[in-house]
């Protein structure tokens, strides 16, 4: 009685105001009952299950299961919302028995498809992160096996409660049915990712966003921020094709989410706040695509002594020649994003950098100086007032990208400029910052100071041999940058000791090499520091033997650093056998009648 | 033999963590059959969970059974974070675990109770009347040349917005970075107290402002984390030199643990799907997690930081005496939900801040 006429006019009117109650009015719910509408969309559920029993004897067995099915999916997803788990499953199990012989079947394949999403869901809710998997996976199988065979727009599952007049269009039909295979896609990127198929789950992720942005409603910016956060996984594969790709992909879209009026139009002041910040944030992303670029392209040309290495250039640049010339061939389609339109703008940003190793200096500034500008673009937003550790970080960034492209310059004199900029950047930073809140940022701006230093005081001295005799003012420069070198390292090597100032009898696993090498350099710096005055000479290279010291007498007592600092060591050795004599010899000069 | 799951800690930076067992609720102990216990301390570091087919066992900082008392939870606790406090380092005390675990009982004490000298007064209060006590005792033996300043603001962090609970007309508020004073919370009120009794005052007033939920499940539920922060500044004087040192105490009731499922201590979830309109907005956090495995190379990581972990950045590694009370339910029923706070606690031992100083010395070793 009840599917004749007004009878199920009322049961799809009932089932109607479940759905709205669920999907609607639950996100009005008080913050004290957040599961009241869900609560009553229940009851009302419940109550179309019952008046379908009682039409059973009339209707036909096929139609009346696959409703019974939409109400079991209903109450499953309704279960598993209030955090009711093991309801939620019978639920959700009864809908894929109900399905079970028809999933196949237009009217039935995307509630299929859904139920078993949200099994997956349940169980990794249930921390099963396998079982949730075989769900998804066979949810995904369903949706290819069905496309291949079928492939006609199928039945949304709410028109099984919805009059013949008020059915969907098959547009609509198609965009809910993707949506769906969309969400098992995204779910399993989550599952891939807990079970640490990596590789896998980046795929996943991948797709997800083509497909959002294919069939999808998406919201720009959260799309562009995805994208820019995925082009940092292709970063760390050294994939920068598809990390530039996707770095195209994000500025595009985000430029859309700024054209688009607000629907409210009064935008606050906050959102354009926020808006500003995603955009600093992609700058961000880009930044570390230059510098990622210069500096795998450093490792692949330098030789052991970190200089570039001319013939490695030579070759590395015939291979590219090669290369060029096959490429034509095959460029990867499948990570494409978007459509003609929104390719055609992702062309024209990728344009705008290479993605290729630069392989001379001409080629690592023309990379250098669009990464230059995002620095420039990024700390727009991120301003050392408000944003400390973010401005700071770009700063460091900024640094390195000088120090990489210093790599590829000929000129010492040049290369020396471009170290100068760096430690005015650094030192501008350094001198204000607190290292009570900023301990970690503070002691990598001392060890990049002293590093810089003395990487400056090497060319200095490079560019001295080349002179006929070492004129005062280069000595007076090469000392000068040798003690603020030691001065830098001692801060950092300062940071370490415990609240008494007592240094720490056995270093912490995250600073150890850091530490070493600070110890290491400082030897080094005393080594090099030039007097003319022999007892100064003498307690100079007094002082270089007690940091050699050190490494030699850690490593004996914590052998477990012995790896972290081979080459070090292996030199700390030698000179710890070597200076003794030296030392010996100039106190023989000193006093020559003893 | 049983598997110890950790090494003893070394001393250092590393986060303490005391685990705290909670007495079951008069009568479900009786109603849950068998003991209805899933757990056991064996000793003041190691507790059983009584999971199968092995039990687990865990070792921690200290571990306090059902019979420990208030006070001596604090003076194990919190003593030593509120007198390095005063030597001018940053503390932290975090309360975690589920709903109905004791959280609130540990830091507040009695729900009904207003009294700030109740007996069975948490460690807030009582860290509160140790701070002081230290206060007027510096005070007394430096005389004049020695004065204090206390000042506290109490937030809420809730669905990633902040709430300023000593002002509830405010609406979000926003995190920002100062390079001489670190994280702060901008605007937020900051009230210059004068007492523990004071102090305490502010708090209850605070709490009284937090957002709380009731399900079918959970009678209640705490669904914000809520940070009560004391500045301590001390200004001395000798002859011309002045001396100004200044610290912080965050103390720290997170919200329950079973709520917290999309924050990254949890592990990353599904996320509901019950709308399907909805936007796949977690498909970020995952993307995050593969970039967070990367190895090591340069890169931006666009959506990192939850407000809290921004705000407690400091306390996590680096320059802060931080600990974390984990607290649990013994109850059976209680297990999935007790294994999994101890599965964090556990991790919690582990955290360090990753952050390391950048060296290259390739090609500097000649």
């Amino acid at each position: 009685m009840a599917a004749a006429g007004g009878g199920w006019a009322a049961v799809c009117e009932k089932f109607r105001t479940a759905r709205t109650l669920s999907t609607v009015e639950s996100r009005k719910d008080p913050e004290t009952e957040p599961y009241r509408s869900k609560y009553s969309a229940r009851a009302l559920l419940q109550e179309v299950k019952q008046l379908l029993s009682a039409a059973e004897e009339g209707g036909e067995a096929r139609l009346l299961a696959v409703r019974r099915a939409v109400l079991e999916y209903e109450l499953g997803v309704n279960h598993t919302d209030t955090e009711e788990l093991s309801a939620g499953e019978e639920h959700l199990q009864r809908c894929t028995q109900l399905l079970e012989p028809h999933r196949l079947s237009p009217d039935c394949v995307s509630l299929y498809i859904q139920a078993q999403n949200n099994l997956g869901i349940l169980w990794s809710l249930r921390d099963e992160i396998k079982t949730a998997q075989t769900y998804l996976e066979s949810a995904e199988a369903l949706y290819n096996q069905y496309m291949k065979e079928d492939g006609n727009p199928p039945l949304d599952p709410s028109e099984h409660f919805m009059a013949e007049e008020e059915k969907i269009t098959d547009q609509e039909r198609s965009k809910r049915f993707e949506k769906a295979y969309t969400h098992t896609l995204y779910y399993l990127a989550q599952v891939y990712q807990h079970l640490e198929m990596i590789e896998k789950a980046a795929q996943y992720c991948h797709t997800t966003l083509k497909r959002q942005l294919e069939y999808c409603g998406y919201n720009p910016v959260e799309w562009a921020l995805n994208a820019a956060t995925l082009s940092q996984y292709y970063l760390s594969k050294q994939c920068f094709m598809e990390a530039r790709h996707c770095l195209a992909a994000a500025s595009v879209i985000f430029s859309q989410a700024g054209q688009v009026p607000s629907a409210e139009d009064n935008e606050t002041e906050q959102d354009q706040q926020d808006l500003r910040q995603r955009k600093a944030e992609i700058a961000r992303c880009w930044i570390k695509y230059c510098l990622n670029l210069l500096q795998s392209a450093r490792k692949l040309l330098e030789d052991n002594i970190g200089e570039l290495d001319p013939d490695r250039q030579l070759e590395l640049k015939a291979q590219r020649k090669k290369e060029e010339d096959e490429k034509e061939k095959g460029r990867k389609k499948a990570v494409l994003f978007g459509t003609s339109d929104i390719c055609d703008s992702v062309l024209a940003i990728e344009e705008k950098v290479s993605s290729v190793y630069p392989l001379d200096f001409q080629e690592a500034r023309e990379i250098f100086l669009v990464g230059q500008n995002y620095v420039l673009e990024a700390k727009e937003f991120f301003q050392v007032d408000g944003y400390v550790t973010d401005h700071i970080e770009i700063v460091q960034d900024h640094s390195a990208l000088f120090k990489v492209l210093a790599f590829f310059e000929e000129d010492y004199e040049r290369r020396c400029k471009m170290h100068k900029r760096r430690l005015d950047m650094l030192e501008s930073i350094y001198v204000d910052l607190n290292p009570q809140y900023y301990l970690l940022i503070s002691r990598q701006l001392q060890f990049e100071l002293a590093d810089t230093y003395y990487e400056m005081m090497d060319l200095k001295i490079a560019i001295g041999n080349r002179l006929e005799e070492l004129d005062s003012h280069t000595i007076k420069k090469i000392n000068s940058l040798a003690q603020l070198a030691i001065k830098y390292y001692e801060l950092f090597l300062d940071s370490l000791r415990n609240p008494d100032r007592v240094f720490p009898e056995q270093l912490e696993e995250d600073v150890l090499r850091p530490a070493m090498v600070a110890k290491f350099h400082i030897a080094r710096l005393y080594g090099k520091l030039i007097t003319s005055d022999s007892k100064k000479q003498l307690e100079n290279m007094q002082t270089s033997l007690e940091y050699y010291m050190f490494l030699v007498d850690y490593c004996e007592k914590y052998p477990g650093a012995v790896r972290a600092v081979e080459t070090e060591l292996e030199l700390s050795k030698e000179m710890v056998g070597l200076l003794p004599t030296r030392m010996e010899r100039l106190r023989a000069k000193l006093c020559p009648f003893i | 033999a049983l598997p110890l799951l950790n090494s003893p800690s070394v001393e250092g930076d590393a986060i303490k963590v005391y685990v705290r067992v909670r007495p079951p609720s008069e009568g479900t102990a009786l109603t849950d059959g068998d003991q209805g216990l899933c757990l056991s301390v064996l000793s003041s570091n190691t507790i059983r969970l009584h999971s199968k087919p092995e039990p687990k066992i865990f070792t921690f900082d200290y571990v306090a059974n059902m019979e420990t008392t208030q006070e001596s939870v604090f003076s194990s606790v919190a003593k030593n974070i509120v007198e390095s406090c005063m030597n001018g380092y940053n503390g932290t005390i975090f309360a975690y675990g589920q709903t109905g675990s004791g959280k609130t009982f540990t830091m507040m004490g009695p729900s009904d109770s207003d009294n700030f000298t109740h007996s069975l007064r948490g460690v807030i209060p009582r860290s509160f009347e140790y701070l002081f006590f230290l206060i007027e005792r510096e005070k007394e033996k430096a005389g004049s040349g020695k004065s204090f300043l206390c000042k506290c603001s109490f937030i809420e962090i809730y669905n990633e917005q902040i709430f300023d609970l000593l002002d509830s007309a405010s609406a979000g508020l926003f995190l920002r970075e100062h390079i001489k004073k670190g994280v702060f919370v901008d605007g937020a009120v900051e009230q210059v107290l004068s007492s523990a009794a004071e102090a305490y005052q502010v708090l209850t007033m605070g709490w009284r402002n937090r957002r709380v939920a009731s399900t079918s499940m959970n009678r209640e539920s705490s669904r914000s984390h809520a940070v009560f922060t004391i500045t301590v500044e001390s200004m001395e004087k000798n002859n011309e030199i002045v001396n100004i040192r200044s610290s912080l105490l965050n103390l720290v009731d997170l919200a329950g643990s079973e709520r917290q499922k999309d924050t990254h201590t949890e592990g990353l979830r599904l996320k509901e799907a019950g709308n399907i309109n909805r936007s796949l907005s977690c498909l970020g956090q995952v993307i995050t997690a593969l970039v967070d495995v990367g190895n090591g190379k340069q890169r931006h990581i666009c959506y990192r930081d939850s407000k809290l972990t921004f705000l407690l950045r400091d306390s996590l590694g680096g320059n802060a005496k931080t600990c974390i009370i984990a607290n649990v339910h013994p109850g059976s029923r209680c297990f999935g939900e007790t294994l999994s706070t101890l599965n964090f606690a556990q991790r919690a031992k582990l955290i360090k801040n990753k952050a390391v100083v950048n060296e290259d010395t390739q090609g500097n070793v000649s």
